[in-house]
């Protein structure tokens, strides 16, 4: 289970199959690290072989440019199709996940996105959880990939 | 609303057996995302046949009354034991309320709680889930639980 090589993958293929946006992924942050200056997420819940929570972590500009290439269309805001976007990427970074741990006979099911807007919030995981986050760089600035998790 | 009896048995059990405080229910509504201001939610992901999304929202000023009452020890800001409380009180509605809908316990799995806070945000359920929010009242303070199902065919 190295869930950065995972995360980087997975995030990977779909920016380039679904999004066609390059992103450049770097390393994990350090352990207790969280994603900074965002304002605007979605998360999606996995259960099974592990409990765990995914999240897509992006700054307004990011998110905008992001659901644009996604969309075809200019944004200017974050609205209802900027959180759905972002929200239907988690899904697909949760699928993407999924499939790669039943490799190593793990079982997942997913629960469905939640979108987290705002100008000021953090999301926090609950104690004894593991937690990687991913930076990937794209001409707007940074997003960040998430899972915390623990092992049921 | 469908569900709504299930929201308020489930929350003042908990609150009462878990947490020893009385809650109030009062008219059940839709949440329209509103903006949370200076708040925490607890929000648990539901996965399988029945997929959905448990949360509670609070004010910072109820969610530390209720950490107070659940800990039995003074807490004078939003820190790691308010979070990891409010995220296991989500954790413990979800699992009464999934006992209620799903009573052979095949069809409903919670995921992992997260609590979300911050002076101003707000949280959306997508993938055009059914919702339904009970409001709560204690102490003149309150909070709302809301429940979001989509059941796959």
């Amino acid at each position: 289970m190295d869930f950065a090589k995972i995360i980087t993958e997975t995030t990977e293929e779909i920016f380039n199959c679904m999004i066609f946006i390059d992103i450049a992924a770097s390393p994990p942050l350090a352990a207790g690290k969280q994603a900074m200056g965002c304002h605007v997420s979605a998360m999606i819940g996995l259960t099974g072989g592990l409990s765990a929570m995914l999240g897509i972590h992006c700054p307004s500009a990011v998110g905008l440019a992001v659901t644009g290439a996604m969309l075809g269309m200019e944004l200017e805001e974050v609205d209802a199709d900027v959180k759905d976007a972002l929200g239907e990427i988690a899904n697909m970074l949760a699928g993407g996940i999924k499939e790669r741990l039943s490799t190593e006979n793990i079982a997942l099911e997913l629960a469905i996105p939640t979108a987290v807007t705002g100008q000021s919030y953090v999301i926090s995981a609950p104690k004894g959880s593991q937690r990687v986050v991913i930076p990937f760089t794209i001409s707007q600035g940074q997003f960040f990939v998430e899972i915390k998790y623990q092992l049921n | 609303m469908e569900h709504a009896q299930e929201i308020i048995n489930s929350t003042q059990e908990i609150f009462s057996s878990m947490i020893m405080l009385d809650v109030t229910p009062g008219e059940p509504f839709i949440r329209n995302n509103d903006k949370l201001i200076n708040s925490i939610s607890g929000i648990v992901g539901l996965a399988g046949a029945t997929k959905g999304m448990l949360a509670i929202h609070m004010t910072n000023a109820a969610a530390l009354a209720v950490t107070t009452a659940f800990l039995g020890m003074d807490v004078e800001e939003i820190d790691d034991d308010v979070r990891d409380a409010i995220g296991e009180l989500a954790n413990m509605l979800a699992g009464s309320i999934k006992s209620i809908l799903d009573p052979s316990g095949s069809d409903i799995k919670l995921s992992m709680p997260s609590a979300i806070y911050g002076e101003d945000y707000s949280v959306d359920c997508l993938a055009g889930a059914e919702a339904v929010t009970v409001p709560f009242a204690f102490d003149g303070l309150g909070f709302v639980v809301e429940l979001q199902l989509r059941k796959d065919s």
